[in-house]
């Protein structure tokens, strides 16, 4: 994947954000939208912007490390509203 | 011995070994007042065999790391140190500085007096002639090692031992800031103690031990000098804000409470690190360097440096906990282990691996040394656990139940025992690595000596 | 005894006369493995500032969703004067200044310099523009007398945003170093730091500004 298109997606990831914003959901269903789209970008930027695609062994620990990361930000804001 | 003017750190490890005696002597007089309060109360009050036994420390601690650095600057940059009579008259007048504390505060002189009288400030306490002398001291040692340097090979053992050592002394200038805010007093106060063993003399330490490792394992300097970056990036990364742990409660605003948290959470991770650092090394390496109880020692130092500034840093460093437990036997625990395992065994680890060749008796009596490692840290590993449990104790009956604190002393007092008795075990294991190091002239046990167990 | 012996007899015989520089065993260095992370793409010191700076912000954004718990419509109402439009705009800021600082690493891998330097002036004033919507928040929240010690939420949103943005601040400096030095591993370096502020940023938005 070029970086190009890797900022297109970035692009239209946060427009995605954006739209789940706004449609009015909100409390754990946002949270359980927008934190996924978070973890995608995320992995986006490390690997085709810092370009860890091209180690993947290391790339595979990142993406588990951010993972549960974003597993336990959800966990913690389901908390609040459950 | 490659360069005649390595000669120098013998003297400052004399110096140095002297004071550690005197350290954990006064050590041993303090932890019986613990169980027998009025024990020379009208001849050395408490606060000032305290004052005698952390400063001794930090006197011997540094005088070591002076003399790792007169000794392994020649070896690195392949240069004679640029002036051994300034590093000698740098001695002296540490070692006069020394005694003018030490003679301040026994007889209680000039109280009051701007420049002769004791600042009565917790580590930096000495009088202002005194701070005076240790500033003209630090800035002939920075001059005579730095040209030393400057004349000769650069690697990254000297480059980060001399950005350790250059921060160090410029943060005692911090030791003149005396505002009369007792808040502000500390906070400039823990520029100096917090920023040096969190911060600068880890950098000492990272770098002590990978001249170590590069000499005992024979690893190549490529490999040592990567971690050894690494380690000390680690260690300003998370050591500078890791101050904010000591913010929680003296007047800082609020938001200090989540730096200091979070930050020095962190600062297990360059501990985490020298302690790999060590063993990867050891286990890379394929040279097998006769003096094993430099090794044992380098290897005890990453190890108990992070359990007692790392684990036991970290037990006690979130304000959640802190809140409990601050001012407690917690936080004494975590000092004396901290302090043994980073400064004090590295300090013995140079020592142990400079003396030999120093004295031209390669190496001699490793058994004796070694046994001294076990000794020692056995004793300071056991005080540990016992003034962990105190402090859980204490944190217990005095902050969770609100009992008073003399009360809750009273009931303390088996561990305190059982402390002076560890204690008892430290001073004969101190004594037996000076006199493992100074005395015997031959090995003690020879090759061939072998005999079947009977 | 014995132990005794037989550990002073392994240390004694094996070492020959050395104190210093003993003679080596015939393989001195163990056969190295290849070290996984030798792989890592870029400077390996920037990586593990790069780690160690998600560490913090990790730790900070679990720290803050957890204090949220105590107090989910405290947080709400703090949160409501929040420029949500205009951390939604410097998170395209960041992410297409990425992009710039990306392409500019493969223009001066290329040799283009001048093309590097036309790539990352745009990428550093995508940072001015996310540095002054970010001023102009800041600004409007001290116009209404909010300060960090208003509320945790405050604390936290000051912190966090406020740690990130002098990052920001760095990273445009940075840039412009790495712009006149244009020595291909500098600007791989430069823009390394970038992506991880740039990282920072699309994980920190949703939790402080949207939850």
């Amino acid at each position: 994947m070029t970086v190009t298109r890797a900022w297109i997606i970035l692009v239209g990831l946060s427009a995605l954000s954006t739209l789940v914003a706004a449609s009015g959901l909100d409390g754990r269903w946002l949270a359980a939208a927008v934190l996924p789209l978070a973890g995608l970008k995320g992995h986006v930027i490390l690997n085709y912007y810092l370009q860890l695609a091209l180690a993947p062994e290391i790339a595979r620990g990142f993406s588990l490390v951010l993972g549960l990361f974003i597993a336990l930000l959800i966990g913690l804001s389901i908390l609040p509203s459950a | 011995m490659k360069y005649q003017t390595q000669k120098i750190a013998l003297a400052y490890f004399a110096v140095a070994m002297a004071l550690f005696a005197v350290q954990v002597t006064m050590g041993l007089v303090l932890g019986y007042i613990y169980i027998s309060p009025n024990f020379l109360a009208e001849i050395l009050p408490f606060n000032v065999g305290r004052m005698l036994h952390t400063n001794s420390l930090v006197v011997w601690l540094l005088l070591g790391f002076f003399g790792a650095a007169y000794y392994l600057i020649p070896e690195e940059s392949e240069r004679e140190i640029h002036s051994p009579m300034l590093a000698y008259l740098q001695l002296a007048i540490f070692v006069l500085g020394t005694a003018g504390v030490v003679v301040t505060y026994l007889f209680n002189l000039f109280d009051g007096n701007f420049v002769l009288g004791n600042e009565g400030r917790e580590f930096i306490e000495q009088p202002r002639w005194v701070k005076v002398g240790i500033v003209v001291a630090a800035l002939i040692f920075l001059y005579n090692i730095s040209m030393t340097v400057l004349a000769g090979k650069k690697t990254a053992i000297t480059n980060i031992l001399l950005l350790g050592l250059w921060i160090l002394s410029l943060l005692f200038l911090f030791a003149f800031v005396n505002p009369d805010n007792l808040a502000l007093d500390k906070m400039y106060w823990w520029y100096i103690v917090h920023l040096w063993v969190e911060g600068t003399w880890e950098l000492v330490m990272a770098s002590i031990l990978a001249f170590l490792m590069l000499k005992l394992t024979g690893v190549d300097r490529e490999v040592v000098e990567k971690w050894l970056y690494v380690i000390a990036a680690l260690a300003l990364f998370s050591g500078i804000l890791g101050t904010g742990h000591h913010y929680l409660w003296i007047g800082t605003p609020g938001y200090w409470q989540w730096i200091g948290s979070i930050f020095s959470t962190m600062e297990v991770v360059p501990f985490f690190a020298m302690m790999s650092f060590a063993f990867v090394m050891v286990w890379k390496g394929r040279r097998d360097h006769p003096n094993k109880a430099a090794l044992l020692w380098s290897l005890g130092c990453g190890t108990l440096a992070f359990f007692g500034a790392g684990v036991w840093g970290f037990l006690h460093t979130l304000h959640g906990v802190n809140y409990y437990t601050h001012g407690t036997q917690i936080t004494a625990a975590h000092g004396h282990l901290a302090f043994y395992g980073a400064y004090v065994c590295l300090n013995l680890a140079i020592i142990s691996y400079a003396m030999p060749v120093l004295r031209g008796r390669d190496p001699y009596n490793q058994v004796l040394n070694m046994a001294s490692f076990w000794l020692m840290s056995g004793g300071v590993v056991f005080m540990t656990f016992t003034l962990t449990f105190a402090g859980t104790v204490q944190t217990h009956l005095q902050r969770v139940n609100g009992e008073a604190y003399m009360d809750v002393q009273d009931q303390l007092w088996i561990f305190y025992a059982m402390r002076f008795g560890s204690g008892v075990a430290v001073v004969l294991g101190a004594i037996l690595f000076i006199y493992a190091v100074t005395m015997p002239r031959k090995e003690v046990i020879e090759r061939g000596l072998e005999t079947p167990a009977e | 005894m014995t132990a005794l012996h037989s550990l002073s007899f392994s240390q004694v015989s094996s070492g020959g006369p050395g104190g210093d520089a003993p003679p080596a065993s015939p393989s001195a260095q163990a056969p190295d493995r290849p070290d996984p992370f030798d792989k890592l793409p870029g400077e390996f010191m920037m990586w593990v500032l790069i780690v160690s700076e998600l560490l913090v912000f990790g730790a900070g954004l679990v720290a803050f969703l957890a204090l949220r718990i105590t107090d989910p419509t405290g947080f709400a109402e703090a949160q409501s004067h929040l420029h949500r439009v205009g951390a939604g705009i410097n998170t395209i800021a960041l992410v297409t200044s990425g992009w710039l600082a990306a392409l500019a690493v493969q223009a001066v891998e290329a040799g283009r310099i001048a093309r590097m330097r036309t790539l990352l002036a745009p990428a550093a004033a995508l940072g001015m523009v996310f540095l002054v919507l970010k001023a102009s928040e800041y600004a409007d929240l001290a116009a209404a007398g909010i300060s960090f010690e208003t509320h945790a939420f405050f604390t936290f949103h000051i912190l966090l945003t406020g740690f990130h943005a002098a990052h920001v601040l760095a990273g445009i400096v940075l840039l412009a170093l790495v712009g006149i030095l244009a020595r291909p591993r500098a600007v791989e370096t430069g823009a390394a730091f970038w992506h991880m502020v740039d990282l920072v940023w699309v994980l920190l938005f949703p939790v402080v500004y949207l939850l």
